[in-house]
């Protein structure tokens, strides 16, 4: 495992930005997302906060026929890998391709498509459509990446709830460190704003009714956000051959299991994974750190990754910057590391820390340095982005300077 | 008769990427440029707006020895009793 894996390439598409300079931009601004929508199905409806993505529907036609018979977060995912790659400039026709690796990940899946061949189904009498299976499984968009840019490389989903993004990410460096592929597009994609999938998302009590508002006293639980993140991961040697740009090296990873509870977060499992991902990359001045983190805005979750964070870095724990960007674009659920780990590694390569926004009231069990409400310039050589899943899985990516 | 064959013409001309004009009867299946989705969708198309069964089987050759766009409709006017 001596290959160094680099990051070349960005493409992200989510409710604050329709591409990776937008959505930069923004997250800079504080710019928030989150408004209250009604979402329906037949005759039943609900109306609550989301960070939705208005207007993709008018890209979908653009980015070809194969994607218009696609779901939702396959196109997400496609938009994404297409702005990655002409981002990394790299060419997949020249030989590449068939050593490139496409490793990206869900939460759910196709829920768009799911949804609406049942409701059509029970309801109408409607056969679904034969097409269904292929629009909803969950590695159609690592398939159709393999299909669009001829990759023969390793291509799967990984599906750790909000982990997903984290792990892909993770894994796919892994696999260029282990030389089963030379690069990789790494990433994940989420798209369930349906009647359905949110009146189930509230059914479990922790969603906000209003803003989300991680670590601060009078949070109210996390809001549903959409989209997709896709990375560009190269052996660091072929990179700097070929001349490429280059954001950051992913030094560390780490992954474990709590091995606890299906809800409740456990310290000891977050703050193991921060240790195995701090523990690849050397030694790091703590005043220079950025920690993007997974702050969903729930009860459960701050104070325990603000733990976590103090058990990772002790009396060190209160150098460091640490915020969390779903405030603004809400939880991506399954893309959620994907889109956060291009927040820190904008963050890493500009010396700015995007914001905790809607922070307004201190919480002691939240005492750590939150950035709230305005973006900060800074000298960061290191960002730490936090993913904990529900079941307890727990994935942590840590990029430097090259 | 002659619905049959201005539907097919139409649910054809949809999935026929191939073709800068729309097909006729003489037109090569080969030269419709359709892929693995859009046979599936062509078939299901068929039976939801003739209202008829197709008998498919997608590990089967399911062309058969049709050729034209023509065979084509011949062989779903067939299954439609009206031939």
């Amino acid at each position: 495992m001596s290959r160094r894996v680099v990051v070349t390439g960005l493409g992200g598409v989510c409710a604050t930005g329709a591409n990776v300079a937008e959505f930069w931009a923004n997250a800079k601004k504080g710019y928030c997302g989150i408004s209250r929508r009604t979402l329906t199905a037949e005759e039943y409806s609900l109306t609550l906060p989301i960070a939705p993505i208005d207007g993709f529907e008018t890209r979908i036609e653009g980015l070809g026929r194969d994607m218009t018979r696609a779901d939702r977060f396959t196109q997400l995912a496609i938009a994404a890998a297409d702005e990655a790659i002409a981002d990394a400039g790299v060419d997949f026709a020249s030989g590449l391709g068939a050593r490139t690796a496409a490793i990206i990940g869900t939460g759910i899946g196709g829920q768009t498509t799911i949804e609406q061949g049942y409701v059509g189904m029970m309801r109408h009498g409607r056969r679904p459509h034969p097409l269904s299976i292929l629009k909803f499984i969950p590695n159609a968009p690592s398939s159709w990446m393999s299909i669009r840019y001829g990759l023969n490389g390793p291509a799967f989903a990984i599906s750790s709830a909000c982990a997903s993004g984290a792990h892909s990410i993770g894994v796919a460096a892994d696999l260029i460190r282990a030389g089963a592929a030379d690069a990789a597009l790494a990433g994940a994609s989420e798209a369930i704003m349906t009647y359905g999938a949110l009146e189930t998302w509230k059914a479990m009590h922790i969603l906000s009714d209003e803003l989300c508002r991680p670590f601060s006293k009078n949070r109210k639980g996390l809001v549903i956000g959409e989209g997709a993140g896709v990375l560009v991961l190269e052996d660091h040697a072929a990179a700097k051959r070929r001349g490429a740009k280059i954001y950051a090296e992913l030094g560390g990873f780490g992954m474990n299991a709590d091995g606890k509870d299906m809800i409740n977060p456990a310290v000891e499992g977050a703050a193991g994974a921060m240790k195995l991902a701090l523990s690849g990359v050397g030694s790091v001045d703590p005043a220079a750190v950025y920690i993007n983190a997974h702050g969903t805005g729930t009860l459960l979750n701050d104070p325990t990754e603000t733990k976590a964070i103090r058990a990772t870095f002790g009396a060190d724990a209160d150098k460091v910057v640490v915020s969390s960007t779903k405030s603004m674009h809400g939880h991506l659920l399954g893309a959620a590391g994907a889109i956060e780990a291009i927040a820190a590694l904008k963050a890493l390569h500009e010396g700015v820390v995007p914001p905790t926004i809607n922070y307004d009231e201190p919480d002691p069990a939240c005492d750590l340095d939150y950035c709230p409400n305005e973006a900060r310039a800074r000298r960061i050589d290191l960002v730490i982005s936090n993913s904990f899943a529900f079941g307890g899985l727990n994935a942590v990516l840590a990029f430097r300077r090259v | 008769m002659a619905d049959i064959d201005a539907a097919m013409l139409d649910i054809i001309k949809g999935h026929a990427v191939g073709l800068t004009s729309g097909p006729t009867r003489d037109t090569l299946i080969t030269d419709l440029g359709i892929d693995s989705f859009s046979i599936v969708e062509i078939v299901y198309e068929v039976e939801e707006k003739l209202g008829i069964e197709v008998p498919f089987n997608a590990n089967e050759n399911p062309l058969g020895d049709m050729k034209t766009v023509g065979d084509l409709i011949d062989a779903v006017k067939k299954l439609a009793g009206k031939e």
